[in-house]
């Protein structure tokens, strides 16, 4: 963990936080090609060092990368991997090269409902929403009631860049009668997976939470008006400490439900309730830090709106809190009837 | 949509003819447009406020020979109230209406109404306003914006930001040190500035929200005695007299009817009404749009019977902006990713509200007042806390 610590330091931090971030306005000056070499330079950096396989220190990776607002194709493609890894077909992808899960069909509220992926002669016809950076990666994995792994740079693989309040790299990809590489599992290996990618989530919102409070302390600390810190006014000090308490329940939360994964017990419900509490607080700290911030946070070259933006679609990714709810319901109905 | 209050039959039917004028398709076209313009672009007047300014609807409440019609705060309140609902961009009204010409109204001589408020009743001229500065937000009486003597008047020197609209306005209201003593808030003065003049400079900075912030510098901009709007030095009773006016939530509350009912269709539409554990949130929300229509209701009816209460203002304010900010967090939790679309992409739902709402609701709870200085009112005025 020290290696991935250390090489998002300090200095490329500030980088990471903007590398898919798409200013729209005239002067956004946004360098398409630069952010896009920038992404290329951090993920081979993150793959030299090599993702680890436990979940609890997965987890931890996934809160430094919270932390640093890290956006691509990583948490995807070491879901597809473990996907691989089960099926025993983990030469298909090779080191350096990424993945992204196209799960949602249209319409769904949810990436536990899956729609039937149907194939005709080896060839499927599908459209997934809500893809991330589908355009920088080698292969998808088209999630339904089957998985398949299909290769995305092909004639029949068509890609649409989302514009939403994220700004970041989301597609609407078509298959149409795109070959399928390998068929890697079903509903069956899809949910014990899920649950394990929404620990993952919860400790990237947990991560992403502690960015925003310390940017929002930051502030705190900074800014002065009536002739002291604004963090000296307990209206603020008291709402940033109660965010610090928050974020350290959550963050266990998350790990605890690493280690239940790992020791092989039924995660599903500690995933839920660990990501709806995750993706709850995340919205709650990136609130409170563009208050913090004034009308200084909302200016493009802050921050903390990057940060508030980023929270909306990272706090919805797989689920949203109703949603993990919603799901988790008869889970705890279960646990309640099995004592 | 119906008031929380009982209105008379005369008011009933401003509503209607109100709405009815903000339904007619023309209308509802530009509407659509403005919020969907190119990025980096954004609309001033629309030919909706001039028409609305023809009939002496749109400063309702000021007496004919200034634009208005002379009729009450409430019928005032009800075309804020319709205007919002009815999707108009409303920054350019609040800004030109329920500030600088509620200023101007209030404290301005008799020759500035004449000259400032026609313009802007008919929706013709637009007005903005420059008190934020780089490092003053809340605590306005620190600002470092001065007024330097020159012969009969002044020239104008510093910095204002996050101010909005005014690269789109005519002039604007902006406060300035004239003099300087123990006292922080003796010796501000609000000028009325014109912004087509040499000394007033005006940069983007673009932010979350659609709106640009303007970036103004003032670098030696000349007023005169004509310009001062009040006494001068005292520019801090004019400020704590109309912010207060102003603060009533009644935009916040309408804001947030307008989502609630967007999202309440979206939630029919999708099934997701009829799941209770939506349903329990949605209730919920409703019930405090509710409550935060008849705070600021009240307000309204304060101010009509003559009786602003700064108490009932700061709760109304921070109530209705809280709600519509909370509220559009829950909307994305309603709608899923689908809600962050935004109107420019082919896909959006609703045209983008859902999206635009959660990139306009931080500012709700900062500006005309935050919700922090909003509870420190309530504290010490309302609870008699230590100040």
């Amino acid at each position: 963990m020290t290696a991935f610590a250390e090489f998002l330091d300090t200095e490329l931090a500030p980088l990471v936080r903007r590398m898919a971030d798409r200013p729209r306005h005239p002067d956004g000056a946004s360098d398409e090609s630069g952010n896009r070499q920038i992404r290329a330079m951090v993920w081979q950096g993150l793959a030299e060092i090599g993702l680890p396989t436990r979940q609890q220190d997965l987890v931890e990776l996934a809160e430094l990368l919270g932390s640093v607002l890290y956006q691509g194709p990583l948490l995807d493609t070491v879901s597809a991997g473990s996907l691989l890894a089960r099926a025993g077909l983990d030469g298909l992808i090779r080191k350096g090269e990424a993945v992204a899960l196209a799960i949602r069909a249209h319409g769904a509220a949810s990436p536990a409902e899956l729609a039937p992926v149907v194939a005709e002669h080896g060839l499927i016809s599908a459209r997934r929403c809500f893809v991330g950076f589908a355009a920088e990666v080698e292969h998808l994995v088209v999630v339904g009631d089957r998985l398949a792994l299909v290769p995305r740079d092909h004639p029949t693989v068509t890609l649409r860049r989302y514009e939403e309040t994220g700004r970041g790299e989301l597609f609407d990809v078509r298959f149409t009668g795109t070959p399928v590489t390998a068929w890697i599992g079903d509903g069956e290996q899809w949910h014990p997976l899920l649950a394990a990618a929404r620990i993952r989530q919860a400790a990237y919102l947990v991560g992403l939470s502690q960015g925003a409070l310390d940017l929002a302390v930051r502030r705190a600390t900074s800014r002065r008006q009536f002739g002291q810190p604004i963090g000296r006014f307990q209206a603020l000090a008291f709402r940033l400490a109660e965010l610090s308490i928050r974020v350290d329940a959550a963050r266990l939360l998350a790990r605890a439900a690493a280690r239940d994964a790992d020791r092989g017990l039924d995660a599903r419900l500690a995933a839920a309730q660990s990501l709806a509490t995750a993706a709850e607080l995340a919205r709650t700290v990136t609130t409170a830090a563009m208050q913090i911030h004034g009308a200084a946070g909302m200016a493009a070259d802050n921050d903390a709106q990057v940060f508030y933006r980023r929270a909306a679609i990272e706090a919805l990714w797989l689920g949203s809190p109703t949603q993990l709810r919603r799901e988790a319901t008869p889970l705890l109905i279960e646990r309640v009837s099995d004592r | 949509m119906d008031a929380p209050i009982e209105l008379t039959g005369e008011q009933e039917k401003f509503r209607a003819e109100v709405c009815e004028l903000l339904c007619e398709d023309s209308v509802r076209v530009a509407v659509a447009r403005s919020r969907r313009m190119p990025y980096g672009q954004e609309t001033g007047l629309l030919d909706v406020h001039r028409r609305l300014g023809e009939r002496g609807w749109l400063a309702v409440n000021w007496p004919p020979e200034y634009g208005g019609l002379g009729a009450s705060l409430v019928e005032k309140a009800i075309l804020t109230e319709e205007l919002i609902l009815h999707g108009v961009p409303d920054t350019v009204h609040t800004l030109g209406i329920d500030i600088v010409g509620l200023a101007v109204h209030l404290f301005g001589t008799e020759e500035q109404r004449r000259r400032l408020l026609p313009g802007l009743a008919r929706g013709e001229t637009t007005a903005s306003v420059l008190f934020s500065e780089p490092a003053i937000g809340s605590d306005l009486a620190s600002l470092t914006t001065r007024a330097e003597p020159d012969g009969d008047g002044w020239r104008l020197y510093g910095r204002k930001r996050y101010s909005m609209k005014t690269h789109l306005s005519d002039f604007a209201l902006c406060a300035a040190r004239t003099s300087s003593g123990p006292v922080s808030y003796h010796g501000i003065t609000l000028f009325i500035v014109p912004l087509r003049s040499v000394g007033v400079s005006i940069d983007p900075l673009w932010n979350l929200s659609d709106e640009r912030f303007d970036d103004v510098t003032l670098s030696g901009i000349r007023v005169t005695r004509a310009d001062v709007l009040g006494e001068v030095d005292d520019g801090w009773q004019v400020i704590n007299r109309i912010l207060p006016l102003e603060r009533t939530g009644i935009d916040s509350a309408a804001k947030a009817a307008r989502l609630l009912d967007a999202l309440l269709r979206h939630a029919d539409a999708t099934g997701r009404l009829a799941e209770p554990v939506y349903t329990q949130r949605l209730l919920d929300l409703d019930a405090r749009v509710r409550a935060a229509r008849l705070l600021a209701w009240r307000c309204v009816l304060n101010l009509r019977t003559g009786r602003p209460d700064e108490v009932h203002s700061a709760t109304a304010k921070w109530y209705a902006s809280e709600v519509a900010k909370e509220l559009s967090g829950l909307a994305l939790e309603v709608t899923g990713l689908d809600g962050v679309l935004d109107a420019h992409d082919a896909a959006a739902v609703a045209d983008g509200v859902f999206d635009a709402a959660y990139r306009e609701a931080p500012g709700l709870t900062l500006a005309a007042g935050t919700s922090e200085i909003m509870l420190y009112f309530v504290g010490t005025s309302g609870l008699g806390l230590p100040s």
